[in-house]
């Protein structure tokens, strides 16, 4: 993984495209629940989240073969756990939202709640991304090798 | 490239760029932004070539500022990392190839802000798109992926390896 340049690269844009993938339809979602575009109805949404979930595989595969890559590099960082734990809780929000509020055709519309979790969730997932983009900068450790 | 490098010396990107957390911080902006267009330019067009039907198309494209906001975002940072390192840029066949993409992609919008969106606006929320807004769509969709690939093989390979054929 490391010293092929075809497959860390491979791996590293398939991260990204994923990324923008699940990242653009939840923005989607969130501006619709926080009242822009009121009227896009709520339930066809649904059918975004099939390829939701893929991208979501994509980025765990591509993911966890980045990690294999570096592994010291990034368990030894605590931005990589920050990453991790606003990345699953965005998921869980986006999951909430696929099983309950999505379901229904008025959805409680206009809720302080739901506009609560939807800001929430747009929170989570620009900590996200930004964590993913200091742990090219902020690592300590690059191969656990150097300890040897 | 002097013009390019006096304009972030004179603005104060460069010093800005060249603090520790100076292009961490730009990059991250960068992703939110391509985020904000694939979530909403990107939607669109996943809804014209058919996927999630029963959304109106019409009120999906209230959306599409939002997208435009993420492209501003993007040229403001783009401009940054440019001006900051004009050769890393200038001479890379990535970002060459990129610029391209967003060429085509911009063409690609014009056609369709001119010839085809008035009539996706009226087109039924359970309804597919004409066969043109589907191309088009797809057209959209293809030149963001490859502005995406291209964005990520500009730090990967500095400067050009094997695969430029013009370099």
């Amino acid at each position: 993984m490391r010293e092929s340049g075809v497959a860390f690269f491979g791996t590293l844009t398939l991260h990204s495209l994923a990324m923008a993938l699940v990242i653009g339809i939840n923005i989607a979602l969130n501006l619709r629940l926080l009242g822009f575009a009121p009227r896009i109805a709520l339930p066809p949404f649904r059918s975004f989240f099939p390829l939701h979930w893929y991208g979501v595989v994509a980025i765990s595969i591509s993911g966890a073969l980045l990690l294999c890559a570096y592994p010291a590099k990034a368990l030894t960082n605590p931005v990589f756990y920050l990453k991790l734990v606003s990345l699953l809780s965005a998921l869980a929000i986006a999951r909430h939202f696929q099983t309950s509020v999505l379901q229904h055709e008025v959805a409680g519309d206009g809720s302080a709640r739901i506009k609560m979790t939807a800001s929430l969730s747009l929170i989570l997932w620009a900590i996200t991304i930004t964590a993913g983009r200091f742990l090219a900068y902020t690592h300590s450790v690059l191969l656990a090798s150097r300890f040897y | 490239m002097e013009f390019l490098l006096n304009f972030s010396q004179s603005t104060g990107i460069y010093g800005f760029m060249n603090s520790p957390w100076g292009w961490p911080v730009a990059e991250s902006i960068h992703f939110l932004g391509l985020c904000l267009l694939i979530g909403t330019v990107g939607i669109f067009d996943l809804r014209m070539l058919g996927i999630g039907k029963g959304l109106s198309m019409a009120e999906l494209h209230k959306l599409v500022p939002f997208g435009i906001a993420g492209y501003l975002l993007n040229v403001i940072t783009g401009t940054m990392f440019l001006t900051t390192a004009p050769d890393q840029y200038l001479y890379n066949p990535a970002f060459q190839t990129k610029i391209l993409f967003m060429l085509a992609a911009g063409i690609n919008m014009t056609y369709f802000y001119t010839t085809t969106l008035a009539a996706v606006r009226i087109t039924d929320p359970f309804d597919t798109a004409s066969q043109r807004a589907k191309l088009i769509g797809s057209i959209s969709l293809l030149c963001w992926i490859g502005v995406i690939v291209c964005g990520r093989l500009i730090t990967y390979y500095r400067p050009p390896y094997y695969w430029c054929l013009w370099c």
